[in-house]
Order: structure tokens, then sequence, then C-alpha cells
């Protein structure tokens, strides 16, 4: 049986400036604001399966995920196939660490990765919503939980 | 020595090859794999030292792609690099024989402290 918890919003922040900060660099720090008009370039997105079910996903301006990838990667240059890499390694980082610190044991899938917003469930319901902000544009994570907010 | 490094994502294994440079463990030969049966075939004709292995990946994930090596009798030293790190899966990465799980995301100490004791040692 599952359990409809769900992760407080300072730990969904904790979890992707970890991961903001060890791979994409601490002189551009990501700062949490409000939402942006976000033009969501790339998508992407992990689900966790077991005695918590729920779906992690990221959404970002095409720019942004470009960046990403030239961060990660250590390049100038960047193809479509490597920008999807990067952004599907971004959410399996959030999707790991928030599977982490819900209750287990619990199945952690392969990301799925979009250009464009990626499709979801009709099944499912969003429980945690990061707005931030990065070198000036906006992108979104949000935490879903499967079969509505039940408590 | 040698090091195999086993990701599904060619970023997350740049990541890793770039990390271990930066954690002082420049100069060793790198061999990559981007999943379990790839990693299993390149640990019996390349014989590394070291594997640094993914938990999740397609065709075969990493605690698989462990239980496989043992089985087959090789006592390779074995490390997680995993998105994952609750003390289910590092229990469960001990049971299965691996020496250290270095969660992501990850610093070039946290490298070094895993593997010093192997690299070093």
């Amino acid at each position: 049986m599952s359990t409809a918890v769900e992760p407080a919003l300072t730990d969904l922040q904790t979890v992707v400036d970890d991961v903001w900060t060890s791979f994409l660099g601490g002189d551009e720090p990501l700062i949490p604001g409000a939402p942006g008009d976000t033009e969501v370039g790339w998508s992407a997105s992990v689900t966790v399966t077991g005695a918590w079910e729920g779906m992690i996903s990221v959404e970002l301006p095409a720019a942004m995920a470009e960046e990403v990838c030239r961060r990660m990667l250590g390049v100038e240059e960047t193809q479509d196939e490597d920008v999807a890499d990067a952004v599907g390694e971004l959410v399996n980082m959030i999707g790991g660490n928030v599977k982490s610190l819900m209750p287990g044991p619990s199945v952690l899938s392969l990301p799925v990765v979009a250009a464009g917003r990626v499709a979801r469930s009709s099944d499912t319901t969003e429980v945690c919503r990061l707005d931030a902000w990065w070198a000036g544009s906006p992108l979104v994570v949000c935490v879903h939980l499967h079969g509505g907010h039940q408590h | 020595m040698k090091i195999l490094v086993a990701d599904d994502s060619r970023v997350m294994r740049q990541i890793v090859i770039r990390t271990l440079r930066q954690a002082g463990y420049a100069g060793h030969d790198i061999v990559e794999a981007e999943n379990g049966k790839q990693a299993l075939d390149l640990v019996h004709s390349e014989s590394p030292d070291l594997v640094l292995s993914d938990w999740n990946m397609p065709e075969m994930n990493g605690i698989d792609l462990l239980a496989a090596l043992r089985s087959t009798g090789s006592t390779v030293p074995f490390g997680f690099v995993t998105s994952e790190g609750s003390p289910d899966m590092r229990a469960r990465a001990s049971a299965g024989g691996a020496l250290f799980l270095i969660a992501k995301p990850f610093t070039p100490e946290a490298f070094d402290e895993a593997l010093a004791p192997v690299l070093k040692g």
C-alpha cells in the first residue's frame, strides 16, 4: 500500500540547489522566485513506484537546457541528443533524492524526456512546486502524486 | 590502473570522468559502458581495477551487474555512483558486495574519500 505523503518545498529546494551547485557552477546561483512565463523548451520526468508513488518533473526553456548541457558536458556546442541526456540526468538526480526522502521501499524509473511539455497522466495531482530563476530565466520543478491528493 | 565507468547517460559519464581528474585520479585508463550488460562484458574483456556504476540503467541495472559479476567469480572492486543514496539503497549495495555508494550530486572530495582506499591503498 502506498503512502500519500509529500516532500516539503524546502526539501525540494535543497535537493535542486545541491544539483545546481554541484554540477552547474556556483557562480550563477539558482534563485527561488515567483512563477515566470516559462516557455517550455524541454521537460523531463521520473516516476517512483512502491511504498510511495509519485512523479517528479522539470520544465525549462530551450536556451537554459542548452546551457545546462554545455556546463555538464564541458563543451561549447550542443546537440539535441546531449541536451535531452542532460535534462534527463537533472530530473534523475532530483527524483532520486526526492525518493530518498519519502517512505520506501520504492523503485525509480528511467527518465522520460520531451522537447516541449512532457505528457502527464490525468490521475496525478501537483503537491509541491518549486519556481526558480537561473541566469535570468524561469524553470519549474514539480512533484505529483498518483491517484490524487489523499490525506 | 583501469577504471570502468558504467552509466546510461553520456553526460554523467563525462561528469564522473571529470570528477575523477578533479579528485586527483587523472592518468588512469577509462573504459565506458552504457548499461550493465555492456559493463559485464567489458569487465571480462578489459579486466578493470575498479568499476564505478550507476544503479538505474536499461538492459541490466547496477545491482544485477554486481550480482552477475560475483556469480561468475569476479572480485573486481565495485562502487555505485547513483542518485539514490537512501539507507535502504546503501544497505542493498553493501549486501551485494559494493565497497561504497557515492550519491549524485557529488563532489571531488566525495570521490576521493571513496576511492582512496581502493586506488591508493
